[in-house]
């Protein structure tokens, strides 16, 4: 059930029986066809158990489950919307950056500090990211939003690829992150370049980039 | 040697190998291989610089972007012109400029009236040399060429550069209907003459002319 491009901003998504979509409450644009809403308490798959897990790991975005026979369009606040087709590997974004993605794609959070031990920790607040983040396995389609569009940067074992964080959209891929800082006397002066931190992502895949430094 | 290439319209990569580039401060989105970022007190224009760009009020906070690998540059997902220069001269907002090639020197003008009625302040900033900048408006921007024959006006919010040899002026439409406060919003503008290329952008800033 992939996702068809409308145009830069609006998506629209095939809905068969059988098969559930999951999407950021009130993003439906448009529908066609037998399609119901129902807003999802557990803010995703799972039961109470995740449910609690992702309020405590702050990740709860609110969803709905879409199901039905027919199409739906897609859309959020006019940011630019970036399908990903997923194929086995796992996608790690912000609760907030998704739009709708296929209910066939088991859904979990993941604990930043697990990877990178404190630095991890650190990177969560440093990036306003928090601690926890949202990761999508299996085969389907994701739609991410971003401000102002995405690019693709491939990430490859001998090419590390660096980010702003705050321009940081979602990565897949067998990725290691990790928080650094070019920090030295000029920033603590005041004289800063702007871009004192930063994330290095290492490893082989995928990181997505948005054209802004600003959060949705 | 710096190589400049669009990313869709709103992402600027730059190849550098060694060089460095100046780029407005805190633009980058991503980059690989190694790089540092320095930031350049005054522009990049020295001591000179500092105090033209206090005095000013064009103050441009610029970094120097130094290694080897490709650096990824954006800003407020605003769209990207690239502008190759070979020795002229382009007069273009401190706040429109993302990323300028090495080899080409920045430094302050004087524009007169024309300043104050597109909110910009008096002064503007100007590049020159051979090499390409990058510049950034709302929105994609268009080009318009002057010539001797034709002469261009342009609402001051929508400007946001232009290069060759080109006379400026102000023209003002202020009418007993602005007065009145039943302007048409259009009560200004700026009138183009001579040879060159003027770059506007599709939305305009809050201006005091914009008001009338």
């Amino acid at each position: 059930m992939p996702f068809t491009r409308i145009n830069s901003k609006m998506v629209e998504a095939r809905i068969v029986p059988g098969q559930r979509v999951f999407s950021q409450r009130g993003a439906m644009l448009a529908y066609r066809g037998e399609v119901s809403f129902t807003p999802n308490i557990t803010s995703g798959q799972g039961g109470v158990m995740s449910m609690i897990g992702r309020r405590l790991a702050n990740e709860a975005a609110p969803l709905m489950t879409v199901e039905g026979d027919g199409s739906v369009m897609f859309g959020h606040g006019g940011h630019h919307i970036h399908a990903v087709d997923l194929s086995g590997e796992t996608l790690y974004v912000e609760a907030d950056r998704l739009l709708a993605f296929d209910g066939a794609l088991r859904q979990g959070t993941m604990f930043m500090g697990s990877q990178g031990g404190v630095m991890g920790v650190i990177r969560g607040q440093a990036t306003g990211q928090g601690l926890f983040t949202t990761t999508l396995q299996g085969k389907g389609s994701v739609a991410v939003m971003a401000h102002g569009g995405v690019v693709e940067l491939p990430i490859t074992p001998r090419r590390p690829v660096h980010v702003d964080p705050q321009a940081y959209v979602a990565h897949r891929g067998e990725v290691r992150n990790k928080l650094t800082t070019a920090l030295g006397w000029r920033e603590m002066v005041g004289r800063g370049s702007g871009e004192g931190f930063q994330l290095e992502l290492s490893g082989q895949g995928t990181v997505y980039v948005q054209a802004s430094e600003e959060k949705l | 040697m710096a190589n400049f290439r669009l990313h869709g319209s709103r992402v600027l990569a730059v190849d550098l190998d060694g060089d460095a580039v100046k780029a407005k401060k805190g633009a980058m989105v991503a980059y690989d291989g190694d790089m540092t970022f320095k930031k350049m007190t005054g522009g990049g224009e020295g001591l000179r610089g500092l105090v033209t760009r206090r005095i000013t009020g064009e103050a441009m906070a610029v970094m120097e972007v130094k290694g080897q690998g490709t650096c990824y540059f954006a800003d407020r997902a605003t769209e990207i012109t690239l502008v190759r220069l070979t020795g002229d001269k382009l007069y273009v907002e401190a706040s429109n400029l993302l990323v300028t090639e090495p080899a080409l020197r920045t430094g302050t003008s004087f524009t007169g009236l024309r300043g104050a009625s597109q909110g910009n302040g008096l002064f503007t900033t100007t590049v020159e040399g051979s090499g390409q900048a990058a510049i950034m408006s709302d929105g994609p921007a268009i080009t318009l060429r002057v010539s001797g024959a034709y002469p261009l006006t342009v609402d001051p919010g929508a400007y946001i550069a232009h290069s060759g040899n080109l006379r400026q002026q102000l023209q003002s439409a202020v009418g007993w209907r602005t007065l009145m406060g039943e302007g048409s919003g259009e009560s200004f503008q700026i009138r183009f003459e001579g040879e060159g290329l003027v770059y506007i952008q599709p939305s305009e800033r809050t201006t005091v002319g914009g008001q009338l």
